[in-house]
């Protein structure tokens, strides 16, 4: 019986069939993308945080401990690839004599390699000139001590007399950070800069140099064992961090005390967890709402015909089928349109994946993409129970034979409206929102070095209660549109339905419920892809800030520490093709108390014309306002938000700097007045900096020496412009173009994944708003056919059909749309406000994509209005034809 | 053998040459394509001068609701003409009116608004429309049911309704599609007195399709479908003639 009925419903009620398994495909689809997303993302996390590495583990040998024990006990470590031990001595500084002088510097490190040190971390040093092995001099050192491969260079020690190398190479160290850390010690004692002066000799000539130091002074001189681990980690950031954690806890343990681990890879490791955990967010924040639209779908085709199932079941019921027979086959249904939708869906998943991620696979590995097809599947199959078993149980519980065949009822209002149960969630969203805003919109916190990361799952409660309390509302403002304020709708149908226009809306009216329904699903779809396009717009912007505030311009060139370049220079970088304008930017050090800051110099008239300088950058003016205030008072100053925090700074207070005399070399004490607060600057770190007059400082410190150059271009071949200054300054200054660093920014869930994440939101977005106004529009057209058809017979013309279809379709679009738009503004606020942690630096307005949202409505509107023809076309058909169909 | 009124009208008619409601020439009705075409109307020929009132029988799926709906200008002939003396050679809304075999009013319009759409689809005001709707209603002394829904209806009751939306238009034709085929015997009575009483009040002629003999012998004119092939004088010899 099943069978028969089954191959029946496929025979005679394939586009019921087909357009449930639709929806529930899309909810599939979706959820499986979505899964297949976080999996990609939090893969690609992991590869990323250790390409970003190039020493995994700096171990360090413990004074009174042999460096051969614990490069043993490393070597021995599981998953150690290589371990090679890399001397460090402590140099009073280094003396060159080029060029008829002599140039000396400060402290100074000197490093000791073995020879196959390069081979085994290919990525820790950089030849620029010369050769690859040797004595090699850091670039920066070689720019302050003049010298080039070939030079002379008096290595000062402590207590002994200086040893003289000759330098075979330049070279740069793009991991001077982690390379000159203090192994095990907490973030904030960490040396504030790497030093300015190193030297790398092979192994053999270093412990020539520094065997006698070490005796001397062994506080001078250490050993670490520098580590390179088998990366056979879990995908998920998290998980490899638990891992590479626990392995260098190990190791530290097997020595018992006589090294510490600098857990380089841990420490990447560990940043990219709170990236996957907002990976994590984002799929509940996104992908969610996105799935349960998809269900709210499919529950409203399968509602559209569910008066026709109601009268099948009574006609089954009256042939004297059971209540569990009806139920079976009830079943056998959903369990037909789960597998054809997940089938599908899975299928549209894999096409989805292969265009947004360059891969078919719903997951990073195998498992992983079995789990996901799997997880998507059931939740697939829970929606075709949920819509088409469960409303079929309820009409048999509730439903008598003859109320199942009736086709139209008097609506009545649900009882949650009597509550003001919308209203109730409405406030309760607000409240949450305003809590989560109180405190930061934390939703993620991983504090580092810390193994757990916590998230804030109250904050999903607020958007979930507005989609929610949304959904009601609307629900209640259509049904009381139409129900009681059925007078205007037939004055708002006049133009459409003229002598119609009364009784069209009161068709409307007694059909209120559905056609309710309908609209707050359109309502749902548009706002979904409205606030999902808002979103991504936002955090394109923002991420297009960072590039600007990280690269200060379209090109930038930084000028070497120490150096004395003055701004005259500017116009040799001026005259080069492609370059618009040139502005030199100081980058002095300036003590404030005891705490070393960044300052920037700048010339306030002119600033503005390389780089943009946003109001939200600033407090206590616009940037216009300061920028305007920086050239009128010259000794003003703008001072970072923790700074001024820190030192309980006011406006006008005077805010007194020592910054170095370029006469003297002496540090002098330069007079400020404190005028506002920057929280953002081209090339300036995240705090702890200052902006001020570039005149003023010249004038008080004896040097007017360019830090960087900002260039603009017009946002043109910015890399060919890049390369062409480069040749032109030479290797001395290192010049960035904002094309390389907008690869480089934002967090790797930024760099890697979101553009792959946001086609796939868009294009859901878009379908399903397509698909709620005119899939759902089409199957209530399609159950009143018979009343089209009827009318016809009755003397209907084409003209009287449209403006009947057209009532419905225009009720439908104009409710859906003014409630989408307002509902889809709400949710972009409260998503990016609620995702602030994503953003860096968090907006202050949001982006609004508005060719975008005239797509989907552009979209909307001829989908649906094709449909409306469709159904006005199938109505002139012969009654006999039709009616004998239905 | 007693003549058929409609045999009668036809020999005035040849003389006197009143105008026919609808005269039909040659007329079928294909629906499908090769092997599996059904020939619902073969080659009918047929003229229906005012006053008619004819029962048109035979068995389920020989064609009488197809006949009836080419006659009323609601489905196209494959083959043949039919041929209304309107002024646009077409069946104006409210010159033909129809009663469906099955359930034909509109859910989601109560009873009295269905009564009053025909005359609204031909252009009268919304007003208007309702008054004579009520009129209709009340004349059928189905008033009290003017706020119903159909769902809120009984059979013999729905029909009744229909049966007050043709009265309404006032058309000069009734065709009735099975309009008894879904009641008892005691109701579907009813309907019939009711349909004939107003095919009188408003001067209409009325054809009738049914299964029913008892419904058919309250018409005076029988014609006869078979496989698609219309007779129009069954009673006589010749009956192929029109």
């Amino acid at each position: 019986m099943i069978a028969t009925w089954t191959l029946g419903l496929l025979r005679r009620r394939p586009g019921r069939l087909a357009a449930t398994a639709a929806g529930i495909a899309a909810a599939v689809a979706l959820l499986a993308c979505l899964g297949s997303f976080l999996a990609a993302a939090q893969g690609s996390m992991t590869a990323r945080a250790i390409r970003s590495v190039t020493v995994d583990w700096q171990v360090e040998v413990q004074p009174d401990t042999q460096p051969s024990t614990v490069l043993d006990s490393a070597r021995s470590a599981p998953n150690v690839q290589a371990a090679l031990p890399v001397g460090y001595a402590h140099s009073t500084g280094f003396v060159a004599q080029t060029g008829g002088s002599t140039q000396t510097t400060g402290p100074a490190m000197v490093l000791g390699i073995p020879p196959n040190y390069r081979e085994q971390f290919p990525g820790a040093i950089r030849t620029l000139v010369g050769a690859d092995n040797g004595v090699l001099i850091a670039q920066q050192t070689a720019a302050n001590l003049h010298a080039a491969p070939g030079d002379t260079i008096h290595i000062g020690r402590a207590g002994i007399a200086p040893v003289d190398v000759v330098v075979d190479g330049v070279v740069d160290l793009p991991q001077a950070d982690s390379l000159f850390q203090k192994v095990s010690a907490p973030v904030g004692a960490q040396p504030a800069a790497p030093p300015d002066n190193v030297l790398i000799l092979g192994q053999a000539q270093w412990n020539n140099v520094f065997d006698p130091l070490a005796t001397l002074r062994p506080d001078l001189v250490s050993t670490q064992i520098h580590t390179a681990l088998e990366h056979t980690l879990p995908p998920d950031p998290g998980s490899a961090y638990t891992q590479v954690s626990a392995a260098a806890h190990n190791l530290e343990a097997r020595t018992a005390g006589g090294a510490r681990v600098g857990d380089n890879l841990g420490a990447a490791l560990g940043a990219a967890r709170s990236d996957a955990t907002y990976a994590r967010v984002l799929f509940l924040f996104l992908g969610l709402p996105a799935a349960v639209l998809a269900a709210l779908l499919t529950a409203t085709v399968v509602t559209a015909g569910a008066d026709r199932r109601r009268q099948d079941q009574a006609l089954l019921r009256a042939r004297g089928a059971s209540q569990s027979q009806l139920i079976r086959l009830a079943a056998a249904e959903a369990l037909v349109v789960a597998t054809i939708g997940s089938a599908v869906g899975l299928g549209a998943a894999c096409l989805v994946g292969l265009a947004a991620f360059g891969s078919p696979s719903l997951g990073a590995d195998p498992l992983t993409a079995i789990g996901w097809a799997a997880a998507s599947a059931a939740a697939g199959l829970a929606v075709a129970a949920a819509t088409v078993l469960a409303p079929a149980w309820r009409d048999l519980r509730d439903a008598t034979i003859t109320a199942a065949r009736a086709h139209v009822r008097r609506t009545r209002p649900p009882r949650w409206t009597r509550f003001g149960l919308d209203v109730a969630v409405l406030a309760a969203s607000g409240t949450l929102f305003w809590l989560a805003g109180r405190g930061g919109y934390q939703i993620v916190l991983a504090p580092e070095g810390v193994p757990t990361i916590s998230v804030s799952y109250w904050a999903f409660v607020a958007p979930a209660l507005l989609w929610i309390g949304a959904a009601l509302l609307v629900w209640r403002l259509a049904d009381l549109l139409l129900g009681r304020g059925w007078p205007l709708v037939a004055r708002a149908l006049r133009p459409l339905a003229r002598s119609l226009s009364r009784i069209a809306a009161h068709s409307l009216s007694r059909q209120r419920a559905p056609l309710a329904e309908a609209i707050v699903l359109l309502a749902l779809a548009l706002a979904f892809a409205a606030s999902t396009a808002t979103f991504n717009a936002t955090y394109q912007a923002q991420a297009e800030v960072d590039a600007q505030l990280t690269n200060g311009a379209d090109v930038t060139v930084t000028e070497p520490p120490g150096s004395a370049v003055p701004p005259d220079a500017g116009t040799k970088i001026a005259a080069i093709p492609g370059v618009r304008t040139v502005e030199p930017l100081q980058h002095r050090f300036a003590y404030i108390g005891a705490d070393l800051q960044d300052l920037y110099g700048v010339d306030p008239a002119s600033i503005t014309t390389v780089t943009a300088l946003r109001d939200n950058y600033f407090q206590g003016g616009t940037a216009q306002q300061l920028m305007h205030e920086l050239a009128a008072r010259p000794d003003s100053v703008l001072v970072s938000a923790e700074t001024v925090k820190d030192f309980q700074l006011l406006p006008g207070d005077a805010i007194n700097l020592r910054l170095q005399d370029a006469r003297t070399h002496q540090l002098t004490t330069v007079g400020f007045h404190y005028i506002g607060v920057v929280t953002e600057f081209p090339t300036a770190p995240k705090d702890s900096f200052f902006v001020a007059n570039a005149g003023y400082i010249a004038q008080r410190t004896g040097s007017n020496a360019v830090g960087a150059f900002l260039v603009d271009t017009g946002g043109r071949d910015t890399t060919a412009v890049a390369a062409r200054i480069q040749t032109a300054v030479g290797t001395t200054a290192t010049v960035t173009d904002i094309a390389a660093t907008r690869g480089t920014v934002g967090s790797s869930l930024t760099a890697v994944n979101l553009s792959g994440l946001t086609r796939i939101e868009l294009g859901f977005g878009l379908v399903l708003a397509a698909a709620s106004g005119a899939l759902v529009l089409a199957l209530g057209l399609t159950e009143r056919r018979r009343s089209f058809v009827i009318a016809h017979a009755l003397g209907a013309t084409r003209r009287h059909l449209r403006s009947f279809v057209l009532a419905e379709t225009a009720i439908l679009v104009a409710c859906g749309l003014a409630a989408g738009a307002i509902l889809g503004a709400a949710l972009s606020q409260m998503l990016v406000r609620m995702l602030t942690g994503i953003f860096d630096p968090p907006p202050t307005a949001l982006s609004t994509p508005w060719t975008h949202l005239a797509a989907i409505a552009a979209v909307l509107i001829v989908a649906i209005s094709a449909v409306s023809g469709v159904t006005v076309r199938l109505a002139r058909r012969s009654p006999l034809t039709v009616l004998g169909e239905l | 053998m007693t003549r058929s009124r409609g045999e009668q009208e036809a020999v005035i008619d040849a003389t006197a040459k009143p105008p026919a409601v609808v005269e039909c020439t040659n007329v079928s009705r294909i629906f499908g394509s090769g092997p599996t075409a059904v020939h619902a109307v073969r080659d009918a020929t047929c003229r229906i001068p005012p006053w008619a009132r004819i029962a048109v029988t035979g068995p389920s799926g020989s064609g009488k609701s197809t006949l009836l709906h080419l006659i009323a200008g609601l489905d196209a002939p494959t083959a043949g003409s039919v041929r209304w003396p309107a002024p646009e050679d077409s069946p104006r809304a409210t010159a033909i009116g129809m009663v469906f075999q099955g359930p034909s009013l509109l859910p989601s319009l109560d009873v009295t608004e269905n009564v009053a759409l025909p005359m609204l689809f031909a252009g009268q005001a919304h007003d208007a429309a309702v008054s004579h709707a009520h009129a209709a209603l009340d004349l059928l002394g189905i008033g009290d049911l003017a706020a119903k829904l159909p769902e809120e209806l009984s059979g013999g009751q729905s029909q009744r309704v229909a049966i007050a939306r043709v009265l309404a238009a006032r058309p000069a034709l009734i065709l009735a599609d099975e309009p008894t085929g879904q009641l008892d015997h005691h109701h579907a009575d009813k309907v019939i007195t009711v349909l004939l009483d107003t095919a009188i009040s408003i001067g209409a002629a009325v054809i009738i399709s049914t299964h029913d003999p008892a419904v058919a012998a309250r018409l005076p004119d029988h014609w006869v479908m078979r496989d698609g092939h219309l007779d129009t004088h069954p009673n006589t010899a010749d009956s192929s003639a029109p």
